[in-house]
């Protein structure tokens, strides 16, 4: 008998390329009345293996403004050198720094520019604005943005955020209005949230470094968290 | 023709007995005897082991058999078919473990083999066993001890303390006697033995009688030695 | 899309001090379409045991059904209560005997022991691997949010009133970040001798 014709043709091998990874961590960022906080954890992976724990994924941009940035550590690092750069002419040109809201403007469009192919990357920004009040601003990958009161981004963001709108924006409490929180409270409860964080989400831990922004400039702590 | 049909061997006789049910009975009353008795802090079962020729390895038989780590169980009838039902009893019993991760209660067993027994009296190309079982257990939940008797024909009950086999009346008639409810584990275990005593031919020793005993920590056959222990501080 | 969200829900459970609290939400939607709003997710399969049954709709209805039965024979059968880990034990089963076609619910269950009270919580899969935890178990189409919340919030020997509390604030902050379950909440509170049911009203959106 013959076999079917072509029976034994194959396809050629084809190897697909995925220009993505996914790198995981945390970062969260709160506005207070005349600070903006951002924390950060320093665990860098890749599927079930750790790169470094040492990686903080804040990048501060000037004397007060820092950008959070997580995801794919490839884009993360390609979007800081863009900003840094676009920063520095800006700087040049106008002899001052950029401030903040502007730092927020100029970063949606830079994602948006890359529509089609976008940095993935989930970005927030934090500083004080022209009135000198702390502001965050969160990104979506291409450029979509908005300014907030609190927000947590990244790998376990899910775990993070209901926490906020309970503690801070006072969701489901009866009677309770939004107030700021002291900053002493605030970097307590960031402590927290981090911590309960770590205990279940594999893509965040080994510590977490908190940078506050007043009139004053930036400050950073270092806190560790559960390392396996 | 014959695998065409395979009625029940267990029919009806015109008086409204089942014969073979009876006829199992007798192989029962005619085996050897056994006892179990029911103490407050446990039970006790005991049984004769007589061998026909002297040339047979005593220790590698055993009459009594443990189901679970809680159950134990012994027979008077015939020692293939208890084979059988030690085999299922233990496989009901584990399955039961399986689907619940619990051990099985006493009382549970006892229902299950009883309807194993109950069907070998109703199918086809079977006959009903030849045996009548004592099951000692614990009833971990109650923190109570439980002794039951199953039959060939599926009937089952519970008992204080009970005889089976050859001179079973007897047997009865004697822990009628001797049974109180205030009886202790270490007590019941010389009372099974006296009873066994009482229709008990020739020279009771360590090797032609077997004993096993339940509390709340599980159930195990007494060692040879320990039972010869029992019989010196009896007699 | 997965089967297990195409309804939505979100179901936790918390230990207390001599207490267990079961909480879950009432939605039951197509996919982003609302439905109803007081759908039962929480059954009780004794006085002081419950069961809820995250997952497809229909399917957490016939396995509600079909343990009951199995409960009702177990019950008849041995003539006593069931314990919460032997029900566990029943409910991982009745999923594994689907192991190649399953339901699509994953259990949360919560009870007292009704002999000794012990309070007992435990989660399982939707083939029935059981979890068993001394602290909470959530299962839904949120558990992560309800994870974070949970992780903060819960802590040990909680009295029956703080736990209410907890396991509500809990429940309710993870689902309001969940589009597909809340609208609404049931808790209910398992003490040896009493247990009680509360609505929550919550956020409709």
């Amino acid at each position: 008998m013959m076999g079917e014709p072509l029976s034994d043709y194959k396809a050629p091998v084809q190897v697909h390329f995925s220009p993505y990874e996914f790198n995981g961590g945390t970062i969260l960022a709160i506005a207070g009345e005349d600070y903006a906080l951002i924390a950060t954890d320093t665990r860098l992976s890749q599927g079930f293996s750790i790169h470094s724990r040492e990686s903080p994924k804040t990048y501060p941009l000037s004397e007060k403004t820092v950008l959070g940035c997580c995801g794919f550590h490839g884009d993360v690092l390609t979007l800081t050198k863009v900003l840094g750069a676009r920063l520095q002419i800006f700087e040049k040109d106008h002899n001052k720094p950029m401030p903040t809201p502007s730092v927020a403007a100029m970063l949606s469009t830079i994602l948006y520019y890359r529509r089609f192919f976008p940095y993935y990357t989930h970005n927030l920004v934090v500083g004080l604005d022209e009135e000198g009040k702390g502001c965050v601003y969160s990104f979506d990958p291409v450029g979509s943005y908005e300014r907030e009161f609190y927000r947590a981004k990244g790998s376990a963001s899910a775990m993070l955020q209901p926490l906020l709108d309970n503690q801070l924006g006072g969701k489901n409490q009866q009677g309770v209005e939004r107030q700021a929180m002291p900053l002493k409270q605030c970097v307590a409860m960031v402590k927290d949230v981090f911590t309960s964080a770590a205990e279940r989400d594999i893509y965040t831990g080994d510590s977490i470094i908190i940078s506050v922004v007043t009139k004053e400039g930036t400050k950073s702590e270092q806190f560790p968290l559960r390392k396996d | 023709m014959s695998e065409r049909y395979s009625f029940s061997l267990t029919t009806f006789s015109p008086s409204g007995k089942l014969v073979q049910i009876e006829y199992a009975l007798a192989a029962v009353a005619g085996g050897a005897p056994s006892v179990g008795i029911k103490a407050t802090n446990g039970v006790v079962l005991a049984t004769e082991k007589k061998q026909k020729s002297v040339l047979y390895d005593e220790h590698s038989i055993h009459k009594i058999e443990p189901v679970t780590r809680g159950i134990g169980m012994v027979y008077s009838g015939m020692g293939p078919d208890f084979r059988v039902l030690t085999t299922r009893a233990r496989k009901l019993a584990s399955q039961y473990n399986l689907t619940y991760q619990e051990q099985i209660p006493v009382d549970q067993l006892v229902q299950k083999v009883a309807n194993v027994m109950q069907e070998f009296t109703q199918s086809g190309g079977v006959r009903p066993f030849g045996v009548s079982l004592l099951l000692a257990g614990w009833n971990a939940d109650e923190e109570k001890p439980y002794l039951y008797q199953c039959d060939p024909s599926g009937a089952h009950f519970a008992w204080k303390a009970t005889a089976m086999g050859r001179n079973h009346v007897n047997g009865k008639t004697f822990l009628e006697k001797r049974y109180s409810d205030k009886l202790e584990l270490e007590d019941a275990v010389h009372t099974a033995i006296l009873t066994l005593k009482e229709s008990f031919e020739g020279q009771m020793t360590e090797d032609n009688i077997e004993i096993g005993i339940c509390d709340s920590t599980g159930f195990r056959r007494l060692s040879p030695s320990e039972i010869k222990d029992y019989l010196a501080s009896v007699s | 899309m997965s089967i297990l969200a195409y309804n939505g829900a979100a179901i936790m459970a918390m230990k207390g001090k001599n207490c267990v609290a079961i909480a879950a939400d009432r939605r039951f939607g197509i996919q982003a379409q609302t439905v109803s709003m007081d759908f039962d997710k929480v059954f009780e399969m004794g006085p002081n045991l419950y069961i809820g049954l995250p997952g497809l709709a229909t399917d957490v209805q016939t396995v509600h059904s079909r343990l009951k039965f199995r409960l009702n024979m177990y019950e008849l059968r041995e003539n006593r209560r069931i314990k919460p880990k032997t029900f566990m034990s029943m409910v991982s089963n009745l999923l594994y005997e689907r192991r190649f076609g399953p339901y699509f619910v994953e259990p949360v269950i919560a009870g007292l022991d009704p002999k000794t009270g012990e309070p007992y919580i435990a989660s399982m899969d939707l083939i029935g691997c059981p979890m068993e935890t001394n602290d909470f178990v959530v299962s839904g189409t949120c558990s992560e949010q309800m994870y974070g919340m949970c992780e903060s919030l819960w802590e040990p020997d909680l009295e029956p009133d703080d736990l209410f509390e907890t396991i509500s604030q809990a429940l309710m902050n993870a689902f309001d970040r969940d589009a597909v379950s809340g609208w609404g909440a049931v808790v209910y509170i398992i003490e040896k001798d009493k247990v009680t049911k509360k609505m929550l009203k919550t956020r409709q959106d």
